[in-house]
């Protein structure tokens, strides 16, 4: 038999339903979104720091501080507080709030778990896969091991960390 | 005379209304009570292997190991990955590539690498 492109998939239950991804490649929606809420965890966390600091300069002097998004130091303090999230949170556990909560990992490109340096260079290589419209995040996609240009960097990939099957077993138990 | 005619005539209702619960519990020296009872004759008594049999446990422990929240984060994983599965299919499609499923894992994350 023949299995041309395009044919529908195989029928049954969807692949997470039939097998555990753990340790697999994960995809561009959960990378994706998982790095959507990093980016709100990490601005959130931010404006809380100004708010703090507004209040607490406020209360110590009277004055009282106006922050502006296009002030540059206020984005060069947001560049380097991303900087900590990011490189902190790979080189502790490999993840991040939001790789956290929809169950990814980064790991080095041979499945170990990513030392500081690596976590250093992959944090200062992501900027540049925004380049280009975004160019270098097309690896996930079309990538043999959905690899995007700063994993390609610092020689890391992003792999399921969660084990579907045992969740599936999970919430059999209670049915 | 007869204690159940008698009894008949008395409104229970009435007299536990007079009755104050803790004043009594005040007047029960607990400890003594609690001298009084052989716990290891009550606990000989349980049939723990027919407790155990009848009693989930498989379920009891799911159900303590993982909360609501639990489910919630299943289930938004679940439909994520869904999400990753339906843009490779698509991917897949454009390319003219069968998609097989998510690719991996790497060599340090296979079963058996003690990883």
């Amino acid at each position: 038999m023949t299995v041309r492109a395009g044919d529908a998939p195989p029928s049954g239950p969807p692949v997470v339903a039939r097998e555990s991804l753990q340790g697999k490649y994960a995809g561009f929606a959960s990378r994706f979104t998982a790095f959507a809420v990093d980016v709100g965890v990490s601005l959130g966390v931010f404006m809380l720091a100004l708010a703090a600091i507004s209040f607490a300069a406020l209360v110590l002097t009277g004055k009282d501080i106006a922050w502006h998004s296009g002030d540059t130091w206020v984005i060069i303090a947001y560049a380097v507080w991303a900087f900590i999230y990011f490189a902190h949170s790979w080189a502790a556990s490999g993840r991040t709030v939001g790789m956290a909560l929809f169950g990814v990992r980064v790991v080095t490109d041979g499945g170990a778990d990513v030392s500081g340096r690596r976590a250093v260079v992959r944090t200062l290589a992501l900027p540049l896969s925004f380049l280009f419209l975004g160019l270098g995040f097309v690896g996930i996609l079309l990538g043999n091991r959905r690899r995007a240009l700063h994993d390609v960097i610092a020689g890391t990939a992003v792999i399921y960390a969660w084990d579907a099957r045992a969740a599936k077993l999970r919430f059999l138990s209670r049915k | 005379m007869n204690v159940n005619a008698v009894l008949d005539q008395v409104d229970l209702n009435a007299v536990l209304d007079q009755v104050d619960i803790n004043q009594v519990l005040d007047r029960i020296d607990l400890d003594r009570l609690l001298e009084r009872i052989d716990l290891n004759d009550i606990v000989k008594g349980i049939d723990v292997e027919a407790l155990v049999k009848q009693t989930d446990l498989g379920a009891v422990i799911a159900a303590a190991s993982s909360g609501v929240a639990g489910d919630v984060l299943d289930v938004v994983r679940s439909q994520t990955v869904g999400l990753d599965e339906f843009i490779a299919r698509w991917i897949g499609r454009l390319r003219r590539r069968p998609y097989t499923g998510p690719p991996g894992p790497p060599d340090r994350q296979r079963p058996g690498t003690g990883s």
